[in-house]
């Protein structure tokens, strides 16, 4: 019985080789789709980017407004989607502190309050040991509320965020305790995975002072069509996936190479690119069983119609 | 029996062939055994291998102190990453087993996360500031209006446990006020919100100039030195932007093209038609984009969790 389906869905009956991709079991495809991935990742393959508009745009938003300006970053997203998100945020924590920008931390998505510390410690204060809590940056953490708190952050943040993450007040901590809304920013950066995220930028604080502050995005490839449309008249940078993480990490790393520890800076802001090793060999992969696929379609048809 | 064959094939993914076990009930459990003694056995040895690798690496002490609770995480999340992989083979019960501690863990942590960062704060520290301070959030800030905030908290908390009400077995309307109240609110926050970003900032931003302008400056000629060569070098002439020319037409285009084919007032034939057929055409291009880059998400999660498995749990690399 095994057999007979093996043969049913592996084609090993003798049928010409076009029949049998047709009935091809999908686990090969699966199969062959890690391999295509696995081999690039122990290979370490790594192939030159070249920046395109919006990631270079993302980088002149930040290079654009005066060193020592208030940023604000959003961790909106969580470890299920750091895998795109992480090298982005990596890249623009290290850029917004190489350019001596203050930063002040939150997150829409619960768990991004975690990805936010984890940053802070394997970048800013890896690379930057000079940036100080409370007036060099600070970690508002999360707050529950969806586009809610994007609204009311758009016009009180002290009613949204009374303490920072970690219970102090913000009157006490210099850097936010003048701050009274999203105006008070020149640079607005939601890394987003979905819903809330920056979608509601646009839409809650952007749309409400559109002139007021920049407003960039990193985006996951699921997510990055709803976001084009608002770049560039709603959003200065958009960064798309994995590529434009990669992109983003070649400007960061040329502008701002590390004295001291090169190699660290090397390894931590080079994930985009080491991740997009795998991602040609297997979108190589995967148009070739496309062409396959529908040679294999046509070539069924004919036969069809033959008979 | 076609019972049986019937949920065994539901289980699978599709194309893959059905389970052994409607024919043959016992073999499928003890290849499953067999199967799971050997992940085991393997992972043990892996193990046990990294473990004497980095004691024989260590050259000091202090190097070779083994991190056993980051070493339980590593390893329990190297295995249900393979456990829920596997179901790319077949549907099993390891896999199962991953797939039910994901889910309850995912739920039981949304459950606690709701509570300490939306109960506790926005509804307990109003109604009971002072025993929330003392048992659960020191920081909870001091209200001006405590008494005007614990009687605001009283219309959440009742519109609250009218939402419940609905697991009650009678008077199951009343959770339907509080239902309306939430699409009420959260339709008129959207609503402003979508006009101003989504149909006048993009309609605002999709008017514009067809032919695209740039600027460039004139580079001087070589040898020339002269004063008025100078200043033309300096001075920037507008030209045409050809590719950006060729962006707005497609986006003018585009945008007409596929509201034509959303709009049914017409019947689509002549002009209408064919500007609906142009419609057709560049949503197809869209989703097909939209679907390269889920594509490209999605492959960046196995690479993602492939090099956790080859470097943090192998030490390869």
């Amino acid at each position: 019985m095994n057999t007979n389906t093996h043969d049913r869905q592996g084609g090993g009956g003798g049928g010409s080789f076009l029949s049998r991709l047709g009935g091809l079991d999908r686990r090969w495809i699966f199969l062959a789709m890690g391999l295509s991935i696995a081999v690039p990742i122990l290979l370490k393959l790594r192939f030159p980017e070249v920046p395109g508009p919006m990631a270079r745009a993302t980088f002149d938003a930040i290079e654009s407004i005066p060193a020592g300006s208030r940023v604000l970053l959003a961790f909106d997203y969580d470890p299920a989607s750091a895998g795109e998100l992480q090298p982005m945020a990596n890249a623009m924590v290290h850029h917004c502190a190489a350019r001596g920008h203050r930063i002040v931390f939150m997150a829409l998505w619960p768990l991004g309050k975690q990805m936010a510390d984890a940053t802070i410690k394997d970048v800013l204060l890896e690379f930057h040991p000079q940036y100080a809590y409370g007036t060099d940056y600070v970690q508002l953490g999360y707050k529950a509320g969806n586009e809610a708190v994007v609204k009311l952050m758009a016009t009180d943040i002290p009613q949204q965020y009374s303490t920072d993450a970690a219970g102090a007040a913000l009157a006490s901590l210099p850097l936010v305790a003048d701050v009274k809304s999203t105006t008070d920013f020149k640079l607005v950066a939601s890394i987003s995975a979905g819903y809330p995220g920056a979608k509601e930028w646009v839409q809650y604080a952007n749309s409400a002072n559109p002139e007021a502050f920049k407003l960039v995005s990193g985006s996951t490839g699921v997510q990055v069509s709803q976001l084009l449309p608002y770049y560039p008249a709603q959003m200065e940078g958009l960064l798309v996936a994995v590529k434009g993480a990669a992109e983003y990490e070649m400007l960061v790393t040329a502008a701002y190479p590390s004295a001291d520890k090169p190699d660290l800076l090397a390894e931590r802001l080079g994930q985009g690119r080491v991740r997009m090793g795998p991602q040609l060999v297997a979108h190589l992969l995967m148009i070739g069983l496309i062409i396959l696929g529908n040679i294999a379609m046509v070539a069924g048809r004919s036969r069809g119609g033959a008979r | 029996m076609n019972a049986r064959n019937t949920n065994d094939d539901a289980g699978q993914p599709d194309g893959c062939p059905p389970a052994a076990s409607a024919a043959t009930p016992a073999r499928p459990s003890l290849r499953f055994l067999w199967l799971s003694l050997a992940v085991l056995g393997a992972s043990l040895t892996v193990f046990g291998t990294a473990m004497a690798a980095q004691d024989a690496g260590a050259t000091d002490a202090a190097q070779a102190t083994v991190a056993l609770s980051k070493s339980i995480g590593i390893w329990c999340a190297a295995l249900m990453t393979i456990g829920i992989l596997t179901f790319l083979y077949k549907d099993n019960p390891f896999y199962k087993v991953c797939e039910s501690i994901l889910i309850g863990v995912s739920a039981a942590y949304w459950m606690v996360n709701g509570f300490w960062s939306t109960l506790v704060p926005n509804l307990f520290g109003k109604l009971m500031p002072s025993v929330v301070r003392e048992y659960a959030i020191p920081s909870l800030p001091v209200s001006d209006t405590p008494g005007f905030d614990m009687a605001l908290a009283f219309v959440p908390l009742a519109l609250g446990l009218m939402l419940l009400w609905r697991l009650a077995p009678k008077g199951g309307w009343i959770s339907v006020w509080p239902l309306a109240f939430i699409i009420g609110t959260t339709a008129g926050i959207r609503l402003v919100a979508s006009i101003e970003a989504d149909l006048l900032a993009q309609a605002s931003a999709t008017i514009r100039p067809l032919v695209v302008m740039k600027d460039s400056v004139l580079a001087p000629a070589a040898g020339g030195g002269s004063a008025a060569t100078a200043e033309m070098a300096a001075t920037a002439v507008r030209t045409v932007d050809f590719w950006g020319t060729v962006g707005a037409v497609t986006g003018v285009v585009g945008v007409l093209s596929v509201l034509s084919y959303f709009f049914f007032s017409l019947e689509h034939k002549g002009a209408v038609g064919k500007s609906a057929r142009l419609g057709v055409w560049f949503l197809m291009i869209t989703f097909g984009s939209a679907f390269g880059l889920t594509v490209m998400g999605r492959i960046t999660l196995l690479a993602q969790r492939l090099e956790f498995l080859f470097k943090d749990w192998l030490g390869l690399g």
